[in-house]
């Protein structure tokens, strides 16, 4: 298939060590400071908005609020009547979104849309935060009862990787001790001003508990208010943009490729799917190969950077073998070589991922794909890997059931 | 110059045990003494507490003056003093650490209030040379602001030497200022809580605290704050302030009486959690408010004024410049009250540029301040929010306050700043 190219042309992302609960902001707050910071970043103006598309996962829980798409519309005049949308697909929610938006942009719909993801988390207790994530996999049989269900499901994702290949813990320990340094150099990460080492990740105690089997608090992702909107658009629409910022249109990244893939919704039903598979999360890695061949791209050693949805340190280390960085099962090698860290041979997650930078559920997506903007223009800032012109996101929902690969940047 | 061992001195306390901890937790080694060394140990309980991890008692050493002065100030690099904000009783650890120290190690204090030309006096070149002040704030964990200054005879290597260390090892939001009593963070936080404090004898400590609440640009309201601080700080600040200060708003320093007769009492704040402060948390879990005409306690009465509830209103949707068009368009007493203080912060921010700053920092360097060390939104957000300096002129002039040039001259208050709602909650 043909397609026209589909460009990204930047956003903001709110900072993630903001605790909207304790400034008792409604949702709608969030979602306005996220769109107004990304007419500032981008000099977007609210009539070449032509649509507006939310990715979030459960507001109707954590605020006791739906129709999301509805409070864009109050964000300007210009916006009465605006076509909104509101996507959900568990943590993979904006990625969604974008999806959506970029198919109605090639169709012809639309020149350019807003795409807003979006979560306030700390409105709740811990315990009940977790209930909720739980309806991200099938409720009654994976969720019901249990207090932290998704560390028990990643838990046993690196049960399978012992079982089938072996691992070590220490592994893991270092995929949170990269994420939390690399989310020093982030302003907007939310443990940026938090201690980490290598030694306090690998050590069990009061200060890092264990929450179930092999994860331990160092191995999860955050609970995290955020927002990020950012703005997609057709050719003709971008070269008119980089026209009116005295750019040249090869210089603004497009999606190069992309894969989405939905995986059965049963953690068992997806290991079972696997046995004989040298991947143990095939359906992730199908997401993987496909935006690999819509990108025109080998593998990646095409790519100069990976943001991955390294919601505990098991998905991390699933994603270096299914992206291909090792032989599936050496995912070990790559942490052992340096490879994953700032000036590795394939840096993952110089935000901090969803560990260091956090994870506001319905806004991962959105955020997976502005760094990798921000990486291929030369403007992450700190956590800038030189030099980087293609960038990869991996955004999945529930236990990896839906899979979602970007690949953001220029062709050549 | 090069910083691998720090001694604190007054490690038992919370500025020196936690300063020292964000010192373990960024890799260096640091002695914490105190006089026992179980007090040591108790700071050092509090660093683990605030980095969240035992890991980082590995690069802490405790112990007390009598045994163990000599062997740290003699590998130390740097000797953070976090002793009692008394003059005497620093200038008799710095006659001892002379002795001790290492030529070119580094000597500062935490002090802020303290005349700093005062404190190094009588100790030898190189002590005097090596001596100033890194005043960080409390929780340094969380608040990341550290004032740096200098006295007469500092090498300015060194002052730029800890700037650049402060800021690149240790993740601090370094404010350069001059050697004017409270810096310039207290200089200009305590002229609006002495304010403050004088008007609740009118207008009661729940009320004052409801009108200049965390909506107006603040984490924490500011009786509740200065709870926190504890009313002896609060009086030993507003006197430093009184004695070693000159400024057209300088006798709007007050300490009330009710103040001295709080303290005399031990109502200190939240360390006399029995006795209370401002606030008195009561076993039901509710609190209850100091009437300081009466100085005793009065229950809650929970107000609701207007305008304060729509501004607020606008807040909780993130509206936040509507919200302060709400309490520039409002009339009557409690409107008064909110646009005095909100008028006395930005004129008095803006008069100290070039004296507690320098001018080459601008208003930014009184943002990064407030910012960073007490979580209120800077001067120039709240000129922003106002709507720019024209309208923040008018509302200073409405309030017989003169309009400094620095302000008219700004253009940080025309940028947008993002995250700039983090500053207001909704409350």
């Amino acid at each position: 298939m043909n397609q026209s190219s589909v460009y990204i042309l930047g956003g903001f992302q709110t900072d993630f060590s903001r605790n909207w609960a304790r400034e008792n902001k409604h949702i709608s707050a969030m979602m306005r400071e996220a769109y107004e910071g990304s007419l500032e970043a981008t000099k977007i103006k609210p009539s070449d908005i032509k649509a507006a598309f939310i990715g979030n996962f459960a507001a109707e829980l954590y605020c006791m609020q739906g129709h999301l798409g509805a409070f864009f519309v109050d964000f300007d005049p210009a916006f009465k009547g605006l076509p909104t949308s509101r996507f959900e697909g568990a943590c993979a929610s904006s990625a969604l979104a974008a999806l959506s938006a970029m198919a109605h942009i090639q169709a012809g719909h639309y020149d350019c849309i807003a795409v807003l993801g979006v979560e306030l988390m700390k409105s709740v207790s811990p315990a009940q935060g977790g209930d909720y994530l739980g309806t991200a996999a099938w409720y009654e049989r994976e969720s019901a009862g249990i207090e932290f269900p998704f560390p028990k499901l990643f838990g046993k994702l690196g049960d399978v990787y012992e079982e089938r290949f072996g691992l070590k813990d220490e592994h893991l320990a270092r995929i949170a001790a990269i994420n939390y340094a690399n989310a020093k150099r982030n302003p907007n990460a939310q443990t940026r001003d938090w201690y980490m080492s290598y030694e306090h990740a690998c050590q069990k105690g009061q200060y890092n508990a264990t929450v179930t089997g092999r994860i331990k608090v160092t191995d999860c992702s955050q609970v995290t208010d955020g927002a990020v909107c950012l703005y997609l658009a057709s050719e003709s629409f971008a070269a008119d943009y980089a026209k009116r910022l005295g750019q040249s249109l090869e210089k603004i990244p497009r999606i190069l490729g992309w894969g989405h893939t939905t995986a059965p919704i049963e953690f068992a039903a997806k290991v079972a799917d696997s046995e004989g598979n040298p991947y143990v999360l095939p359906w992730t890695r199908k997401a993987v190969a496909d935006a690999y061949a819509r990108a025109g791209i080998r593998d990646c050693w095409d790519l100069d950077v990976i943001e991955t949805h390294d919601c505990f340190t098991t998905s991390e280390y699933m994603a270096i073998d299914h992206f291909g960085l090792t032989a599936p099962g050496q995912s070990w090698k790559a942490i052992e070589e340096g490879m994953i860290e700032m000036g590795g041979r394939l840096p993952i997650n110089p935000s901090g991922g969803l560990i260091g930078c956090g994870h506001p559920v319905g806004a991962t997506g959105a955020r997976q794909m502005l760094d990798a903007y921000k990486q291929v223009t030369n403007t992450a800032g700190d956590y800038q890997i030189p030099g980087a012109r293609r960038a990869a996101t991996l955004n999945i929902g529930g236990s990896a059931t839906t899979n979602v690969v970007f690949i953001i940047g220029f062709s050549e | 110059m090069k910083i691998e061992n720090v001694l604190v001195l007054g490690a038992s306390g919370t500025i020196g045990s936690l300063t020292g901890g964000v010192l373990a937790q960024n890799g260096f080694h640091v002695d914490y003494l105190s006089r026992t060394k179980s007090g040591s140990q108790k700071g050092l309980e509090k660093a683990m507490a605030q980095a969240r991890s035992e890991v980082i008692a590995k690069n802490i050493t405790c112990g007390d003056y009598d045994t163990m002065l000599l062997d740290s100030c003699s590998r130390a690099d740097w000797i953070l003093e976090c002793v009692a904000e008394d003059l005497a009783i620093k200038q008799a650890m710095y006659q001892q650490i002379d002795h001790y120290r290492k030529p070119g190690s580094i000597v500062s204090s935490v002090t802020s209030s303290l005349a700093l030309e005062d404190l190094p006096k009588g100790r030898s070149e190189d002590f005097q040379k090596h001596f100033l002040s890194t005043h960080f704030y409390n929780p340094p964990g969380k608040m990341l602001a550290c004032e740096i200054c200098g006295q007469s005879k500092t090498d300015p290597a060194v002052v730029d030497f800890m700037a650049d260390f402060l800021s690149s090892r240790l993740r601090r939001a370094v404010i350069p200022v001059r050697p004017e009593a409270g810096f310039a963070g207290n200089r200009i936080a305590f002229l609006l809580f002495a304010r403050i404090t004088e008007l609740a004898i009118e207008h009661g400590v729940e009320m004052m605290d409801y009108l200049i609440g965390p909506y107006t640009g603040r984490i924490m309201p500011p009786l509740a704050t200065l709870d926190l601080v504890g009313l002896d700080i609060h009086k030993a600040i507003i006197h430093s302030l009184q004695d070693h200060t000159s400024d057209p708003l300088h006798e709007r320093i007050v300490l009330p009486n009710y103040i001295n007769e709080m303290i005399a009492s031990g109502r200190l704040g939240r360390k006399a959690r029995d006795k209370g402060g401002f606030y008195k948390r009561l076993e039901s879990g509710k609190f209850v408010y100091m009437d300081p005409k009466a100085l005793a306690y009065v229950p809650a009465f929970h107000p609701h004024v207007q305008f304060v509830e729509q501004a607020k209103q606008y807040i909780r949707i993130g509206m936040y410049r509507q919200a302060f068009g709400t309490i520039c368009d409002a009339q009557g007493i409690e409107a008064d009250i909110v646009k005095e203080i909100l008028a006395t912060y930005i004129a008095y921010s803006y008069m100290l540029i070039g004296q507690v700053t320098e001018e080459k920092y601008g208003i930014e360097g009184i943002d990064r301040v407030m910012t960073t060390g007490f979580n209120w939104a800077g001067p120039s957000l709240i000129v922003h929010m106002l709507g720019g300096k024209d309208n923040a002129a008018a509302l200073l002039r409405s309030q017989h306050l003169d309009v400094p040039a620095s302000l008219m001259q700004d253009t940080v208050c025309d940028r947008y700043l993002f995250n700039a709602g983090r500053y207001f909650p909704a409350r």
